[in-house]
């Protein structure tokens, strides 16, 4: 499949092309200005060529950009979650299309699909490095985020319960608000979003009930106070770490990069001066310790050197060399300690011959 | 003498290669930019010197080539860290050189004078207090008032021509650098908009009471001048300004996110909007894009949310599943999610200003401390080096008393103890000449008398100093000192160049030695094991 694979890469050339990326820009940005001012009615009916031409140029494009990026890389292209993303508004994009072809034109619904065209701006967020980094950061939030809220419903469904028992009876309850499931957890929803719930408090104290006001309050302090508060330092945690992190990665990229920059420069310099002393006669015919000496000789001794290096600093000499007194002294130390060593060792060689004439003796007499 | 040989026969006796010797000679290549200057281009030495300069030929010459050639006078350099527009001035030649100084300079130092900024300060407040009796007697027509009247009136005249008077002396400093800083362009547009009314009225283009009130307005505006005067304020500006810059995606996304609900909310409630049902409240609220923006914003504020979707359900062709289902996920992404996110950023960008600036604080006593370092090492020095002395002359004694089997392997070390020695001796010696030659040695003789009347009258630290080496030993000493000696401002960074040169060579020698000890310490030890097995 040989040029298959020419074209391929050709293909793909094309797609990572910054012709192309500004192309999509331009045309998913294009198309988003134009949904916006589709939505008045005037305007639909006085540019409505325009706006159906943009409509058209903006799918087409979509679509033979799904094509393109399917065909170069099938397996790979669905592990990229903005591809996904890129998937889903097509079909999005494709449905009302869909309903007015085969549900006809009075469906219900219908409007609906039309107001789902406005996700189609998330496709500009992946040509945007500022964007993608924020996504990717917010990504790892999502699960303290799903955990906090799943804590939150569960806890909406225990006093959903119990107001339904308690207040949604047919009669002489509050119908309205606690009535079934779906209404009360509105109404819980309400009162932890502490929006209006001084009305419904209202209606509650009207139908006379005992509790209602504890139950009300008691959520209140749970919800609102503590769960959702307990979500924004929750986020602080993460926001923090996250950006540590980042920042740490940056560092060391950065590090990386300059050790590797002074290895080369280093490396450079190594190769140079080794050739140049190996280098016995140049252009002058003079060997390397000639031209050093030359250049010996061309330093002045009241020219003043300015230099900005710790080596060379005076603080630092002195702690050199203290440092290396304190190395003398150690290695003295060791040096005496060996003739210690040295003395005890000759004086058992002295010792020994006399001792063994001395136990051949006792051995005698015995 | 031994130290008379040259680099290279040196390398070639086949040593090895030490990694420290070869970081020495690489940093005197570097220095001397040896490679270059042996290829015959020499770029980076000087290349006048200050007698060449001060002879008035050549330094007509000099200022022919370049008429903004910085030249360094100063031998000391300081690192003051920032260089001001004025003292770049000062460095300039034709500055230097020139009968007065230039006008910019007297700017310069009449805005910086600090009578001055507290008169502009006083103006400012005078500003305001007459704005405020101004507008008192505004409406009273009180006749005996009228001189009182005047004399307001003259008053703020007279403030806005100091403070025009102001933003021309500092366009006389620098007009480029005027526009660079945010405040003074914040200062020209607050002044430039007061002046606009004035201008107009008297012009007598017309005489209409909206110009007035535009004018008073626009006195008032001048107090915001004052935020630029007191550095607190700008501290905590600046810090929400880099807070709020951090967040620039955040909010992007959060505008992006309020299209796409504004847009599909027009859809969505199209019945809503379109519905004959009589008492809607909130019936307007998504009939264009506009309204369905401040719509969704009312929601992301979180009021009256519920009122809003009860009034929708009143509609019976909206779909109640569609429209509650918008506004929960638009109330939990916006308003809880994205809320909390903000907040989050913010906290941690305020933690990250604090901990800059906890920072600084603690960079500088770093520094204090190893500046106390430094004084005690070199006070070290002195005390402990005669004593190192005279223990090298006490080995020398010693060996006299040793077997004959090691005396080569101790000649050996003997001698390299000796040319150690000499070595250290030259090195101090080469150390001590910048000092000499460059009246240093004051300096330095005083730092040391310093350090040795501070030992006397402060024997404190000096105790302090010999119980924290015996708490913690020399290298862990070093290690905890070394950062802040090495980014501590040096006043001694200045030596003559042949013997830096010296310096290096002699550094890398005795890297060699040092290593050449080492191994004769190893024959030592391998000769011990010997005999001990004899």
């Amino acid at each position: 499949m040989r040029k298959d694979d020419e074209f391929r890469a050709f293909v793909k050339r094309v797609i990572m092309s910054c012709f192309f990326k500004i192309i999509m820009i331009s045309a998913v940005g294009s198309n988003a200005f134009f949904t916006a001012l589709w939505t008045s009615y005037d305007i639909r009916y006085r540019l409505f060529r325009l706006l159906e031409f943009s409509e058209i140029f903006f799918v087409s494009i979509c679509t033979s950009e799904l094509a393109l990026k399917i065909y170069v890389d099938p397996t790979d292209y669905w592990k990229d979650g903005y591809n996904m993303l890129d998937v889903v508004i097509i079909i999005i994009t494709f449905l009302p299309y869909a309903f007015r072809r085969f549900l006809g034109k009075q469906f219900t619904y219908l409007h609906v699909a039309d107001g789902m065209q406005s996700l189609r701006i998330l496709k500009l967020i992946r040509y945007s490095q500022g964007m993608r980094m924020m996504i990717t950061a917010m990504r790892q939030t999502v699960y303290t985020v799903a955990s906090v809220l799943l804590l939150l419903f569960l806890l909406m469904y225990i006093f959903g319960i119990l107001g339904f028992c308690l207040f949604g009876s047919q009669d002489g309850g509050d119908y309205d608000n606690w009535g079934n499931l779906a209404v009360a957890f509105f109404t819980l929803f309400s009162l932890a979003t502490v929006d209006g719930w001084t009305d419904l408090q209202k209606q509650l104290d009207n139908r006379d009930f005992a509790l209602s006001r504890a139950f009300t309050i008691i959520f209140i302090l749970l919800a609102s106070f503590i769960f959702l508060n307990m979500f924004v330092g929750v986020m602080i945690r993460h926001t923090e770490d996250s950006i540590k992190k980042f920042e740490r990665e940056l560092m060391l990229e950065r590090k990386m990069t300059l050790m590797e920059e002074k290895q080369v420069i280093l490396q450079r310099e190594q190769e140079e001066v080794s050739r140049l002393m190996h280098m016995q006669k140049n252009a002058d015919c003079k060997s390397f310790s000639e031209l050093v000496e030359n250049f010996k000789k061309t330093l002045r001794h009241t020219d003043p050197m300015v230099l900005d290096d710790f080596g060379t600093s005076l603080p630092f000499i002195d702690i050199y060399f203290s440092t290396l007194d304190y190395q003398d002294m150690t290695i003295h130390k060791l040096q005496e300690l060996y003739y210690e060593i040295v003395h005890v060792l000759g004086l058992m060689l002295e010792d020994l011959p006399q001792k063994k004439p001395q136990s051949l003796e006792k051995v005698d007499e015995k | 003498r031994f130290l008379g040989s040259d680099m290279a026969t040196y390398h070639q006796e086949g040593q090895t290669q030490l990694p420290r010797a070869d970081a020495v000679r690489s940093r005197l290549i570097d220095t001397f930019s040896l490679i270059e200057h042996l290829q015959g281009l020499s770029q980076a030495v000087p290349r006048h010197t200050i007698r060449e300069l001060l002879d008035p030929s050549r330094q007509k010459k000099l200022m022919w080539e370049d008429q903004q050639q910085l030249v360094r006078f100063s031998i000391k350099p300081q690192h003051t860290g920032q260089i001001s527009q004025a003292q770049r001035l000062l460095s300039k030649l034709h500055v230097r050189c020139s009968q007065r100084p230039p006008l910019s300079l007297w700017a310069r130092w009449v805005l910086e004078c600090p009578l001055f900024t507290n008169f502009i300060i006083f103006l400012i407040f005078l500003n305001t207090i007459v704005l405020m009796v101004e507008i008192e007697l505004l409406e009273s027509t009180n006749t005996k008032l009228w001189p009182l009247k005047l004399t307001l009136e003259v008053a703020a005249w007279f403030i806005l021509f100091i403070f025009i008077l102001e933003i021309i002396l500092m366009w006389l400093s620098s007009f480029s650098l005027f526009w660079k800083s945010a405040w003074n362009v914040f200062d020209f547009v607050v002044t430039m908009l007061s002046l606009l009314p004035e201008v107009v009225l008297l012009a007598g283009v017309t005489g209409q009471p909206v110009w007035l009130q535009f004018l008073r307005i626009c006195r008032v505006l001048r107090s915001l001048k004052l935020f630029a005067r007191f550095r607190q304020i700008r501290v905590i500006i600046l810090a929400l300004v880099r807070a709020l810059k951090s967040m620039t995606f955040l909010l992007m996304l959060l505008l992006i996110f309020f299209y796409i609900f504004a847009v599909a909310g027009v859809y969505f409630f199209a019945e809503y909007t379109r519905s004959p049902h009589q008492d809607l409240e909130y019936h307007m609220f998504f009939s264009d894009l506009l309204n369905s923006l401040v719509t969704v914003f009312i929601l992301f504020t979180l009021d009256h949310w519920y009122a809003l979707l009860q009034d929708i359900w009143k509609v019976p062709e909206a779909s109640r599943i569609f429209s509650s289902i918008y506004v929960i996920l638009w109330l939990l992404l916006g308003s809880i999610i994205f809320r909390n996110i903000i907040v989050a950023m913010m906290v941690t960008n305020f933690q990250n200003i604090r901990k800059e600036l906890n920072e600084e604080m603690a960079h500088r006593e770093v520094q204090v401390k190893a500046d106390m370092f430094k004084r005690q090492i070199i006070q070290r020095r002195k005390n402990v080096s005669p004593e190192t002395l005279r223990s090298t002359h006490g080995k020398t004694d010693d060996r006299g008393a040793i077997q004959q089997k090691e005396n080569l392997d101790l000649s050996e070390v003997s001698k390299v103890e000796s040319i150690y020695e000499a070595t250290e001796e030259d090195i101090i010696t080469s150390a001590s000449k910048p000092e000499m030659t460059l009246s240093k040695k004051k300096e330095y003789q005083s730092s040391s008398s310093v350090s040795s009347t501070s030992s006397s009258d402060a024997s404190s630290s000096e105790s302090r100093f010999s119980e924290s080496v015996g708490h913690l030993d020399w290298e862990t000493l070093v290690h905890e000192n070394l950062p802040g000696l090495m980014e501590m401002d040096q006043d001694d960074r200045v030596w003559p160049r042949d013997s830096l040169l010296r310096y290096f060579e002699l550094l890398e020698k005795l890297q060699y030695n040092l290593e050449e000890r080492k191994k004769l310490q190893e024959f030592a030890v391998q000769a011990l094991m010997n005999l001990e097995d004899k």
